[in-house]
């Protein structure tokens, strides 16, 4: 009998026990703590961070997380000017950078840059060739790729955006892009203009694609974050978080649970390939 | 002995009266001088920030037609040219209408009719420049893609419109005033020639409405130049030279709103105080040109006398003005009508408690328990605060700035002290931001290394741009009393201090009052100064003055560019019919009081 009672009190407080450890893990070491995370850059980053806020701003109401959009020459500004505790970029940052200001860069996730069309164009596979042609501004029609007879317009990101010099980078071979094409300001402007605009094209983070716009393959292959990260698709980078010197306190515990594995699924979510 | 001693409580509280007024009147005074002291502060920033590409010799560079600063390109010649053909188009398009509607309302129409257009325009001046780019954006924006063969998407043609509706109650309203004190003084004089309403208001009151035809100009250009939001969310940004009506461009303001989060010693970062400097100087010219002008109140003449002799002259003419007058009247309401039932229509359905606080529990929002993740509630409070703070900032100083300019001080200091509030408020808001944001820099580079940009920094940059508002209305409340009334005081043998407190002041102060909330509406409605100095997507309640907010002007534009979903969507148009119930109960509150000032005092 007492054996019997001594096996259901260890179960219920193991399974407790257990039970309290997979809840628990990174988002304890919040408890307690207050004061803010101010966060600016990069806006493929901001689905992830808005996500990480809220699980942590739930779980405990003390903390305040700020988060501004701007791109990834906001996030090196602020971040190495000290204006934000933590600047996201989307590309690894440049020796001047780091010896200019002291930022230490921890990369969370994998993404790739693709071409987005309107979901009404026809065309379905560019080369990359035509690519470079059409944001240089030698190619002006969609009829010249296959597509209907209307003028091609295009759309590109400010400089400041980490995307931009990615794609410019790895897909326009570091080419020329037409003084006429639009700008925004954001992934999500990217995708909100290019869904709006019949004749448009413009490049963004693929964890941003979804059905208001189309992703034509490139060279055959398809811009998909799996071929990211196994390298068939080549315009792909890392997200970054960068501070100023190395983080402490608040800004480390988030910085710490953005990375661990408990926040795989957010990334996931987001669309992008998690680190760990 | 009794007596001595009343004599002499008597003789120091004469004293004491003495002092105060003293006191006062330097406070007032040095308050005054806070609007010529912040324009000297902007001019001297500007300059020295854009010194090093003067110094280091890249005028060149600066003056060239290529921007792409990862190359080394920095050319704002585009971004003139953009400026420029956006200006002068949206003010081709409103001034005509503009005027074809002050014919309309000063004409012989139905009254009822003209007060109805009168009381539009008066509305327009209400609606907060982010919501007329936020509806833009998903109205115009479409037809014109949808009407138009080849080009979709932002254009030169979609920011003109927009631009040109957004003038529009500067210039009539301007005008119109004008117009109708003409109109009340030569009245007598038409009707003792015979004069037809039409022929009155062509051969009369417009050519003696000279001096509003020329402010009204002058104030819509300036305005069309200064504004950043509708070219920013409207007209595309690509920095090349315009060649069509279906480009994309980029003016100056909305350049430096794109480029300004640059490192801070980069060429390109100079270059937009360079592009600053441009915007301040021509704000400076403006107020010369005004004032150069209201020297001569002469009435047209010459040709235009005779253009105008002509149009009342024949038949044909007169048909054609009304046709005119009455489709500007016709083109203005239809445009304001579909703006308001397709905002109406778009967030009636969503404005519910949902769209301020999303899932969470009301009232621990409120309180600031729990986090509102999905409402507007942060950004209503963020808008709130932000206004209260920079009101408390301007209103002492506006108001001092005002008693000292209508009472204390004469000549060339008063006219100095006039002069510089009325630059300061044609300086345009992203000047006042890139302003703002420098200053942080500055300070953190100097004497304080901890400061941010924050809600106190965004509240002191908005309370510079309202200060000339509220400067402007006390004076003009306290000039507008009558003249028995000031020198009743005096003939009392009260000081100054004593008849300001016990006389001017109570009576001048609706129009006061009503100065303060109308700067309270334009503080709410402004976004380009926000969006340099401290607001931020996603944030919460603001807890403390430096910490950064969230505000309604800027969750619409950025909702307007970056929605996610159709809720987004949905949020961003009951965040702008929200914002745009606020500012039309403070402008409403504003000509309400103004208006009872005005029947209390006249004659």
């Amino acid at each position: 009998m007492k054996a019997w009672t001594h096996f259901v009190i260890s179960l219920i407080v193991g399974v407790f026990l257990t039970s309290g450890f997979a809840h628990a893990g990174l988002l304890d070491n919040f408890a307690g703590q207050s004061g803010k995370i101010d966060i600016a850059g990069g806006t493929a980053h901001i689905p992830v961070m808005t996500e990480a806020a809220k699980r942590i701003m739930t779980a405990n109401p003390g903390i305040r997380i700020n988060i501004e959009g701007g791109g990834t020459g906001v996030g090196v500004q602020k971040a190495g000017e000290g204006l934000v505790d933590i600047g996201n970029t989307g590309r690894a940052l440049s020796e001047d950078e780091i010896a200019k200001y002291g930022l230490v860069s921890f990369a969370f996730a994998v993404d790739g840059v693709t071409v987005v069309v309107n979901p009404a164009n026809a065309v379905a596979d560019l080369s990359a060739a035509q690519v470079q042609d059409i944001f240089s501004g030698k190619i002006t029609n969609w009829k010249e790729v296959g597509g209907a007879d209307a003028l091609i317009n295009l759309y590109s990101r400010d400089e400041a955006s980490g995307t931009r010099e990615v794609f410019w980078g790895k897909m326009l071979k570091k080419g020329a892009i037409a003084d006429s094409a639009n700008i925004v300001a954001s992934n999500g402007a990217m995708k909100v203009a290019v869904s709006q605009d019949a004749g448009a094209i413009g490049y963004m983070s693929i964890g941003f694609v979804d059905a208001s716009v189309k992703a034509p393959t490139l060279d055959g292959i398809e811009p998909s974050q799996d071929n990211a990260k196994s390298g068939t698709y080549k315009v792909a980078r890392k997200l970054y978080m960068n501070t100023k010197g190395q983080p402490q306190g608040l800004v480390k515990l988030f910085i710490d649970y953005v990375t661990s594995p408990e926040c795989t699924d957010i990334i996931a979510k987001a669309g992008y390939i998690p680190l760990q | 002995m009794q007596q001595i001693r009343t004599c002499r409580q008597n003789s120091s509280r004469f004293c004491r009266q003495l002092f105060f007024d003293r006191v006062v009147r330097i406070l007032s005074c040095g308050a005054g001088f806070i609007s010529l002291g912040t324009l000297a502060a902007i001019f001297v920033f500007l300059l020295v920030l854009a010194l090093p590409l003067f110094l280091e010799g890249q005028w060149g560079q600066i003056l060239s037609l290529t921007w792409r600063p990862y190359q080394g390109h920095y050319g704002i010649l585009p971004m003139i040219a953009g400026s420029l053909a956006l200006s002068v188009s949206a003010f081709a398009v409103a001034y005509p209408l503009g005027l074809g509607i002050c014919v309309f309302a000063c004409g012989p129409g139905p009254r009822p009719l003209r007060r109805a257009v009168i009381a539009v325009i008066t509305f327009m001046t209400a609606i907060p420049t982010v919501v007329y780019g936020f509806v833009a954006v998903f109205l115009l924006v479409p037809i014109l893609s949808g009407a138009l063969t080849g080009r979709s998407g932002p254009s030169l043609l979609a920011a003109c419109l927009t631009l040109a509706l957004l003038v529009l109650p500067t210039i009539v309203l301007f005008l119109y005033q004008t117009m109708r004190e003409t109109e009340k003084r030569t009245r007598l004089t038409s009707a003792s020639l015979g004069f037809s309403p039409l022929q009155a208001l062509l051969l009369v009151v417009l050519p003696g409405s000279a001096t509003g035809l020329r402010t009204a100009a002058i104030m819509g250009y300036c305005r069309a130049l200064s504004d950043t939001l509708i070219p920013l969310m409207l007209a595309g940004n690509a920095p090349q030279l315009p060649t069509s009506f279906f480009d994309s461009i980029r003016t100056l303001t909305a350049h430096i709103a794109l480029v300004v989060a640059t490192d801070n010693s980069s060429p390109a970062f100079h270059s937009l105080f360079a592009c600053g400097l441009l915007l301040f100087g021509m704000s400076l010219a403006v107020q010369f040109m005004i004032r150069r002008h209201d020297a001569s109140t002469k009435p047209l003449g010459g040709k235009w006398l005779d253009l105008l002799s002509f149009l009342a002259g024949h038949r044909l003419c007169r048909t054609l003005i009304h046709v005119w007058s009455g489709t500007a009247s016709a083109l203005m309401l239809i445009a304001i009508g579909g703006l308001v039932v397709f905002l109406l229509r778009q967030s009636l359905p969503v404005f519910n408690t949902r769209l301020f606080f999303g899932d969470a529990p009301i009232m621990a929002a409120i309180l600031g328990r729990a986090p509102v993740w999905d409402g507007i509630f942060a950004a209503c409070a963020g808008t709130v605060a932000l206004v209260a703070l920079a009101s408390l900032m301007a209103i002492p100083a506006g108001i001092g700035a005002g008693i000292a300019l209508s009472q204390y001080l004469h000549g060339r200091l008063a006219r100095a002290l006039r002069f510089s509030a009325n630059t300061l408020a044609g300086v345009p808001s992203i000047v006042m931001g890139l302003f703002g944001f420098s200053l942080i820099i500055f300070l953190r580079h100097t004497i304080a290394p901890e400061a941010n940009t924050s809600l106190l920094l965004s509240a002191f940059c908005l309370a510079l741009l309202i200060l000339p508002y509220m400067i402007n209305a006390t004076a003009q409340a306290l000039e507008t009393l009558p003249e028995e009334l000031r020198l009743l005081g005096p003939s009392l043998g009260m000081t100054s201090l004593q008849s300001l407190r016990r006389i001017l002041l109570p009576a001048a102060n609706r129009g006061i009052l009503g100065g303060i909330v109308l700067s309270m509406g334009r503080a709410a409605e402004d976004t380009a100064v926000i969006l340099l100095t401290g607001v931020v997507a996603q944030g919460g309640l603001p807890r403390g003055l430096l910490d950064k907010f969230e505000a309604l002007p800027f969750t619409i534009y950025y909702l307007a560019a970056q929605y996610q979903s159709a809720d987004d969507l949905h949020k961003g148009f009951g965040a702008a019919l929200t914002l745009l119930v606020l500012t039309v109960l403070l402008y409403g509150g504003a000509r309400m009081l103004r208006a009872g000032m005005e029947n209390e005092w006249k004659k």
